[in-house]
């Protein structure tokens, strides 16, 4: 009993140490919900707010929707039925997670527009001087069809793992019962998958609230666009940040949602046999049907945009000074694995803690540190700024100590993008491991401390071979996002410190879109080789 | 299990070997301030043109001073600006809209500055009252049109096209977008509150459609028959001429170039410019960094790469823009557009510009 309290002290501790860092640069933007409002305030919401609050849920109902339809779909094809090309699609499917979604929208537009290829060729080729209103993607569905095709994978990959792994012995048994692929579809797979699938679609939910990129060059006003016209058009912070409590408000009511939707159910190993779900193999019309939607999917979300992105590197090439390009690589790889392998490291001691310790409050409380990913990254950058500047005051004698004559270190160092990245993308990282810690369930656990394991050592010798396919799927995903990620690394990086993603975005604002597309296809170049060393080894890991 | 840890280690002493190399490679980040006095200059900059990068090293190889950069959107950088507070590195606040620095000309991150140099480069006009900022660039907001199906003389002022005959055939990109908040600054100052509310209403009534993508698509958007005459910036303009893409150069040579207001207030002006920062710790640097950048070979570089306007009356501008003609600027001190910015916003929320 002694040892156990000890054993679980350490864990506590550190655990409430990660999520009370992760947090505390976000009370800022709790305590603008208690600032008296002013008439800014009073004036967005006669005229604008609630258009904006309507734009963005329908973009966040809409592509939480199609991105369920076509990740479940898609995971359960290749789950359940053998066809041609499935190994390929298998993993190829996840590749639009390595499109940054505004390079993506600029893309389509660039596809669609009256330059474009597509309007291009049927002037000059057929003669054909369509309505241009029919190839308009600068709105509302338009948006919708964006986030869908390049964020659907984070529905697909975590439902796709789900049900390879576990649903052997249930869909099994539903077959067995003579019942048909549909019914099984929606009386079994839909319902054993709900949490996959919601943990899933809460990251795409998150992040099309969050997106400010694709909103602003199709120039949708969503509630992202208010919290930047306050603060920087109106150069009144404290109604932005009033705005950004609302918005993350909003996303507790998610979690709280999913938390119920979730219950009390746990879906763990029932038995050490963990195996694949024999496939049904797929003959004739259903098997071309099968692998062409996979592929039309992966077309739209990813060999149609960086072909255009091939396109405009040609043409453009010999006129972008590429000398400085190996530090960009450099730069952006070093700040994603660094960044993503301290926030494995602390979802694997939070969820951990999380799974152990019983109470209400133990589980609620690692969802404080998701909050990161509901905020506007520029507002997060400012809040880690002030939290590092109170920093370096306090330890300025330290550094004249050591007789360096500034009082900003720290907070013109790469550690504050770093630390902003790790508040930011934590929930990525950490939805991963709690999934994985939920296969495992406590069986094993028990078992191990039973016959005399401490609890860190179980860890180690038990829990952690286990959790290998959450960790890298974790690590992965982090890493492709921070790769992606703009206003943070905008506002935050040090000194002469580009990345792939800046550089792709300075072209890109400046309207020099077919400029940014060799710092983009090299995005894309290195999320996509990382997502084929993940597939590689999770199919080491399955089989 | 092993292979795991093996793993982790392995990742953990390549960042850390990243991590030290990344150190070593940037002395700037960290360097101590005793060499940094005199061989440095610090910009934030809002600017990220090649053709600026250009500038810094050649500016480098004259002075010997390094120019260390970072590149941002302006409201982003000042309040960076902002929170570092006394102790911020920066020594020179550089963007593309003189709304911004009177901005931080107001939040009192810039000082007072003065200089010969920059008093024969840069007209008065261009100067900040109390020399706080210099303009740099100037970039005119002008009007662009169908040649097939508008006559030059059918235009006059940004005013006119808020008449009936425009209805359904006037472009323009969004509100949240700067120099459409500097334009109808300029307005308000010059008309008042009031006409310059009637003005936004106006021309929201005539839209060709709700507004979307950026200056060029505008362009694009008259040659695809959307509408028929687009408020966009002047370079853009430029740099649709000069594209890689043979297809926007087809879009551009269709379209006509005209600069509105010419017999009443003059055509819209904005400019790129730059302050230095009231705790700069290279102020001299920086102010020798405005003196190269207003000198007339950077400012013709501006002109001939970038296609914007150069503030120094002794540098011609290129061949394109002289082609474009002489045109009677605006003439309204450049902090009115910074002034009146949060009106705007609230005028086009009011009027429903998207």
């Amino acid at each position: 009993m002694q040892r156990r309290l000890a054993n679980i002290n350490i864990w506590t501790v550190a655990a409430i140490v990660i999520i009370a860092a992760l947090f505390l640069p976000n009370l800022t933007i709790v305590t603008g919900l208690f600032t008296p409002s002013n008439e800014n305030w009073a004036h967005m919401k006669e005229f604008v707010l609630w258009s904006f609050v309507k734009n963005s849920l329908i973009l966040v109902v809409a592509t939480a929707a199609s991105t369920i339809f076509i990740g479940l779909s898609l995971a359960w094809l290749i789950a359940q039925y053998q066809f041609p090309f499935r190994r390929f699609l298998k993993w190829a499917l996840i590749l639009p997670l390595s499109i940054p979604p505004f390079i993506g929208a600029y893309t389509y537009h660039g596809i669609f527009n009256y330059t474009g290829v597509i309007q291009t060729t049927l002037r000059e080729r057929f003669d054909m001087e369509l309505n241009p209103a029919y190839f308009d993607i600068m709105n509302l569905p338009g948006a919708i069809f964006i986030y869908t095709v390049f964020l659907y994978p984070y529905v697909y990959t975590i439902t796709q793992v789900f049900l390879a792994q576990q649903s052997a012995s249930l869909i099994e048994s539903t077959r067995l019962l003579g019942k048909g692929p549909w019914r099984t579809f929606f009386q079994v797979v839909v319902p054993i998958s709900r949490i996959s699938i919601i943990a899933g679609a809460s990251l795409v939910v998150l992040e099309v609230l969050n997106d400010y990129g694709v909103v602003k060059y199709y120039g949708i006003q969503t509630f992202t666009t208010a919290i930047f016209q306050t603060w920087f058009g109106l150069g009144d912070i404290e109604t932005s940040i009033k705005l950004a409590a609302s918005l993350m408000g909003f996303v507790i009511v998610i979690l709280l949602i999913e938390k119920i939707l979730r219950g009390r159910r746990q879906y763990s190993y029932a038995s050490t046999k963990v195996r694949p779900l024999p496939l049904v193999k797929l003959t004739g019309w259903k098997a071309v049907a099968a692998a062409s939607y996979g592929f039309a999917i992966l077309a739209l979300g990813f060999f149609i945009p960086v072909a255009q992105l091939i396109d405009w590197t040609i043409l453009t090439f010999g006129t972008i000074p590429l000398d400085e390009f190996m530090s960009y690589i450099r730069n952006s790889v070093f700040v994603a694995g660094f960044s993503a392998a301290v926030i494995i490291v602390f979802a694997l001691i939070v969820g951990n803690f999380a799974r152990l310790v019983h109470g209400r409050l133990a589980k609620l409380l690692p969802k404080l540190t998701v909050l990161g990913y509901s905020i506007p990254g520029a507002v997060i950058a400012v809040a880690v700024v002030t939290a590092f500047v109170s920093l370096d005051e306090f330890l300025a004698p330290l550094y004249k100590l050591v007789g360096m004559n500034t009082t900003l270190v720290l907070s013109v160092s790469i550690i504050l993008l770093v630390t902003a990245y790790i508040i930011r993308f934590f929930a990525i990282g950490y939805s991963s491991i709690e999934t994985g810690y939920d296969k495992i369930g406590t069986d094993f656990q028990d078992a191990s401390r039973l016959l005399g394991a401490g609890l860190t050592r179980t860890f180690f010798k038990v829990d952690m071979p286990m959790m290998k396919g959450a960790i890298i799927s974790g690590f992965i995903l982090v890493f492709i996002d921070v790769l992606k990620e703009i206003p943070l690394t905008l506002i935050l990086r040090p000194f002469n410190f580009d990345t792939l993603s800046t550089k792709a975005f300075q072209y890109a604002s400046d309207e020099k879109i077919m400029e940014a597309s060799q710092a983009s296809l090299l995005i894309v170049g290195i999320s996509a080789l990382a997502i084929v060393v993940f597939y590689k080894f999770l199919e080491k890991e399955l089989d | 299990m092993n292979k795991l840890f093996y793993l982790v280690i392995a990742l953990l002493v390549l960042v850390l070997a990243a991590c030290g190399s990344n150190d070593a490679s940037e002395p700037a980040t960290d360097a101590p301030e005793e060499t940094a006095e005199s061989k440095e200059v610090n910009l934030y900059t809002a600017r990220h043109y090649d053709v600026d990068d250009e500038l810094y090293k050649k500016f480098e190889e004259e002075t010997g001073i390094k120019v260390n950069l970072i590149k941002g959107d302006a409201d982003e950088l000042l309040e960076r600006i902002k929170r570092e507070g006394d102790g911020t590195e920066a020594d020179l606040f550089l963007t593309a809209d003189a709304g911004r620095l009177y901005r931080a000309k107001e939040d009192g991150l810039l000082q007072s500055v003065s200089s010969d140099i920059l008093d024969e480069q840069i007209p008065e006009k261009f100067q900040d009252t109390d020399q706080m900022w210099y303009g740099l660039t100037k970039r005119a907001r002008v009007l662009v049109y169908n040649k097939e199906t508008v006559k030059p003389e059918e235009l006059s002022t940004y005013e006119a096209l808020t008449e009936d005959e425009w209805n359904g055939r006037v472009l323009i990109r969004g509100s949240e977008n700067i120099y459409n908040q500097s334009l109808l600054a300029s307005f308000i100052e010059i008309e008042g509150e009031e006409k310059a509310k009637e003005w936004a209403a106006g021309l929201v009534n005539n839209f060709a459609r709700d507004p979307e993508g950026g200056d060029r698509d505008q362009a694009k958007a008259i040659a695809a028959g959307v509408g028929d005459v687009a408020i966009m910036n002047s370079y853009y303009f430029g740099q649709m001429l000069n594209s890689e893409d043979p297809a926007e150069v087809e879009v551009a040579e269709g379209l006509g170039l005209f600069f509105p207001n010419q017999d009443t207030t003059g055509t819209h002006v904005n400019v790129s410019g730059a302050g230095v920062v009231k705790t700069a710790k290279n102020k001299e640097n920086a102010i020798k960094l405005l003196e190269f950048l207003s000198a007339p070979e950077a400012q013709g570089t501006f002109a001939e790469t970038n296609y914007e306007y150069p503030v120094n009356e002794k540098v011609e501008p290129s061949e394109l823009l002289t082609s474009w003609g002489e045109f009677k600027e605006q003439d309204i001190p450049l902090s009115a557009l910074g002034d009146n910015n949060a009106k705007s916003i609230l005028i086009f929320n009011e009027v429903g510009w998207k």
